[in-house]
């Protein structure tokens, strides 16, 4: 029961940290970012590499997230802000295409083939009071829980972070009070993308896997989490990645075949927006 | 002379704000009915709940004695009120002949005929023309309403609301954002529709143009009626003078 | 490259073709975002796999039921449209399309991960049909399909589609039922869709859960997106140059996907009315003015 908990916050924990820079974004261009996904497979190869070269976890995890920075402020710059002003679909689906197009990319890059991403940390795991916990899921924890609260400290501590609440409240109001909406859309992107680079790298040694298509089920999968947690709102999409990191091992665990894991967070995510049109936290519109 | 429309007590309230606490109104056959009160009144709210947009939490609406209320906005409208938006929605990418046709042709397309899937849009052209000269917008009937300003599109509106053969025709503000150059033709365009015996009620903001064009004024505040009566008595009622001051 | 090859590839667009069109009702006149479309071709193919299998019923009697049972649930997501719209609806289709596949992939009855196999090649007054008339065939479906979504397009149905994607506020005002009409394109647009499933079953004579997943589905958008969306012109366009193009090009092989995925973000940025839609420049150089211009002539 412990362990089955503890792996639902973990699961739940690396679900959090892709999906709170999802909600970022459509926070504020009301964009739906399936390429994050591919920001986050970004994040575990640079990762990977950069772990090859300097051996040191640190400095991987830095690299990742500067390298996925540029990708994001790349994305940002040259593919969805020319696009604001067409018909809502166009973006989405040049999101969908720029996905395709990295997840190839990665295939012919990176090879067909899962890469190995073994990082020794100082223990190999604790018992915790009837569960085993292995120092990655640990780290996770941990990273996660800082990721969190930084990303919570920048927004609603910093002069950028007010910018960026009163954009996400209302781009045209924030535009007139003299915000500088390019400058807090990049800071968005870059936020969003270097937390989901840190998730590329740990989902990447918890699972000692690297592979092109392990984006794949993730990109669609934190859209039903995005949409539960209300879209746009940031606490509601932890709580919904917790719930259905929670739901998925509980459900696996003890209900066994009755439904495959990667279909709970869809099936729950249609179940409540029929009865709640504007997601499980979200604001009636 | 029975009202023509008749609402009764209405409520309506979003959450905990109660926007309409209880309005009731009687729009007379063939006159011009303003409905003002300051922002916030509820004036667009009631607007929407005659037309079905909301479902009223209590009262009744009666349109020609018939009680329409918590009908589907497409019901209402095919019963006969015609409604234009506070803030214009026309058809943006389609041609004004379409815009307008599109209401023309509701009772062909919200029934089950068996046109529903023939052809014979063009056979209508020349209603819609005649739509659109009411107006004055028949020379741009093959162009989209983003090629044109405001002022046409609330216009154009107007047209696609007509095009329902309504009884009740229902504006909302429709001179906001026009200059006077707009205002007076669009006045003269309202004004003969009444003298063509359709009976308008219409929420504005710009009182002198009001206090010319309508025959009666109904006033609102917090969603309660405030009062009503001719224009020239409303403008000297003491009560909504301190209505509008806010103090 | 024989001819074998060159059939299996017409009929491959043939069925592409026709999702693209069906699609187009739903996204391009109706205005409704559906990312889950190849959900409704995997009911079409299953359905008309099982029913010809399992009830021995022949083709020419499971196609037009199994078209019945795509449009019926595609109704179902016709009435959750009501309800669920804009970016929720959209990922509620991505969900769909999941759940579908889900239930096809581990239910015993649809033949779980490794699909159904066996599945008959079709019959005419007894005759089995050769390669080449099945590809005759499904273009000739091809072409109802296209009657069909320009009858749509030309009639009234097609107006209040129209209306509907343009503003629903000032469409109900007009007096046009939305709900109604979105369940219809709904219904509509997912009918075709299974029809498009019944041809491809025939065809492979093998079906797994996995030819009809998300992706597929993304296929289908990225065919009408580039083609033009709310043209008709555009997915027949699109769907041919999409499914025939990596086809053809063998060497490309190995990028296809990169190819696809390049081609979508490309033609989405620099060009969002697709290549052969209104005002694409494609269309211009080949015509030598705006196809806006020459269709309203009287201006």
């Amino acid at each position: 029961m412990v362990q089955q908990f503890l792996n639902g916050i973990i699961t739940g924990s690396l679900y959090a940290l892709i999906a709170v820079g999802l909600t970022m974004v459509y926070g504020i261009l009301r964009i739906l970012h399936i390429a994050h996904a591919a920001v986050f497979v970004g994040g575990a190869y640079i990762g990977l590499v950069a772990y090859t070269f300097t051996g040191s976890l640190v400095l991987a995890l830095i690299a990742a997230a500067a390298g996925c920075s540029v990708l994001g402020y790349l994305i940002q710059r040259y593919l969805y802000t020319p696009m604001l002003t067409e018909e809502r679909i166009v973006p989405l689906i040049a999101s969908v295409g720029l996905f395709i197009l990295c997840e190839d990319l990665f295939r012919l890059l990176g090879g067909p083939y899962i890469r190995a991403f073994k990082v020794d940390l100082w223990f190999e795991k604790i018992a915790f009071l009837e569960a085993v916990v292995t120092a990655h899921q640990v780290l996770i924890l941990i990273t996660t829980a800082v990721c969190l609260l930084v990303v919570y400290a920048v927004i609603s501590k910093t002069k950028l972070g007010l910018a960026w609440q009163a954009t996400a409240q209302d781009m045209d109001t924030a535009r007139a009070m003299g915000v500088n909406i390019r400058q807090v859309v990049t800071f968005n992107f870059i936020i969003a993308s270097s937390i989901a680079a840190i998730a590329g790298v740990m989902t990447a040694i918890n699972y000692n896997s690297v592979l092109p298509t392990m984006g794949s089920v993730i990109s669609y999968k934190m859209f039903a989490i995005v949409v539960l947690g209300g879209m746009g709102s940031i606490p509601g999409t932890v709580v919904a990645s917790l719930i259905i990191g929670m739901s998925e091992t509980f459900m696996s665990a003890y209900f066994g075949f009755i439904m495959p894991r990667d279909a709970i967070a869809f099936t729950a995510m249609i179940l409540i927006l029929i009865v709640r049109p504007q997601g499980l936290f979200g604001r009636a519109r | 002379m029975p009202p023509i429309l008749r609402v009764e007590n209405v409520a309506k309230s979003f959450g905990g704000v109660q926007a309409l606490r209880k309005v009731s109104l009687q729009l007379m056959p063939n006159e011009i009915l303003g409905l003002i009160g300051p922002n916030g009144a509820g004036k667009t709210t009631f607007f929407n709940t005659v037309c079905g947009v909301f479902r009223p939490d209590e009262g009744r609406v009666f349109l020609e004695e018939r009680d329409v209320t918590g009908w589907p906005a497409h019901r209402i409208a095919r019963m006969g009120i015609g409604r234009t938006f506070q803030i214009v929605k026309p058809f943006r990418n389609i041609s004004l002949e379409r815009n307008v046709l599109v209401a023309l042709g509701h009772d062909r397309i919200s029934g089950w005929r068996p046109s529903m899937l023939g052809t014979g849009l063009k056979a209508h052209r020349d209603e819609v023309r005649r739509l659109l000269r009411l107006v004055g917008l028949e020379e741009f009937i093959d162009q989209t309403p983003t090629t044109l300003p405001l002022g046409h599109q609330k216009r154009m509106e107007i047209s696609r609301a007509l095009a329902l053969r309504p009884k009740v025709l229902m504006l909302d503000e429709p001179f906001a954002g026009l200059s006077e150059e707009d205002i007076v033709p669009l006045a003269g365009v309202i004004k003969n529709l009444q003298r063509e015996g359709l009976s308008i009620l219409l929420i504005e903001h710009n009182i002198p143009h009001v206090m010319e064009l309508c025959s009666r004024l109904a006033v609102l505040n917090f969603g309660e009626n405030l009062c009503d009566g001719p224009p020239e008595i409303i403008r000297r009622d003491p009560r909504v003078i301190t209505a509008y001051l806010g103090s | 490259m024989g001819l074998g090859y060159l059939t299996t590839i017409g009929t491959l667009v043939c069925i592409y073709a026709i999702l693209a069109i069906s699609l187009n009702i739903i996204s391009g006149y109706a205005g409704q975002a559906s990312l889950g479309h190849a959900a409704f071709f995997g009911i079409g193919a299953y359905a008309s796999a099982l029913l010809t299998l399992k009830l021995g019923i022949g083709f020419w009697v499971a196609a037009p039921l199994a078209m019945m049972a795509a449009g019926a649930i595609g109704a179902v997501v016709g009435v959750i449209s009501l309800r669920i719209k804009g970016d929720f609806l959209a990922v509620t289709t991505i969900g769909i399309n999941f759940v579908i596949v889900t239930v096809f992939e581990y239910s015993d009855f649809f033949g779980g991960a490794y699909g159904i196999m066996g599945i008959q090649y079709p019959t005419l007054f007894g005759v089995k049909i050769s390669k080449g008339y099945y590809l005759l065939m499904c273009l000739g479906f091809v072409g109802l399909c296209a009657l069909f979504s320009l009858l749509v397009s030309k009639s009234w149905l097609g107006l209040a589609l129209e209306a509907i994607r343009e503003n629903e506020a000032a469409a109900e005002a007009s007096g046009i039922n939305c709900a109604k009409f979105k369940i219809i394109a709904f219904a509509f647009g997912c009918a075709w869709a299974g029809l498009a499933g019944v041809l491809f079953a025939h065809f492979m004579r093998f079906i797994t859960p996995n030819d009809f997943a998300f992706p597929i589905s993304i296929t289908i958008v990225a065919m009408m997106v580039v083609g033009g969306i709310g043209t008709l012109r555009g997915p027949i366009l699109g769907a041919l140059l999409m499914a025939a193009l990596p086809e053809l090009l063998r060497p490309l092989a190995n990028y296809r996907l990169l190819f696809y995925g390049g081609l979508i973000v490309l033609m989405t940025r620099f060009q969002p009315q697709g290549l052969f839609g209104d005002k694409a420049f494609i269309l211009r150089m080949l015509l030598g003015r705006g196809p806006r211009s020459m269709r309203h002539s009287g201006d």
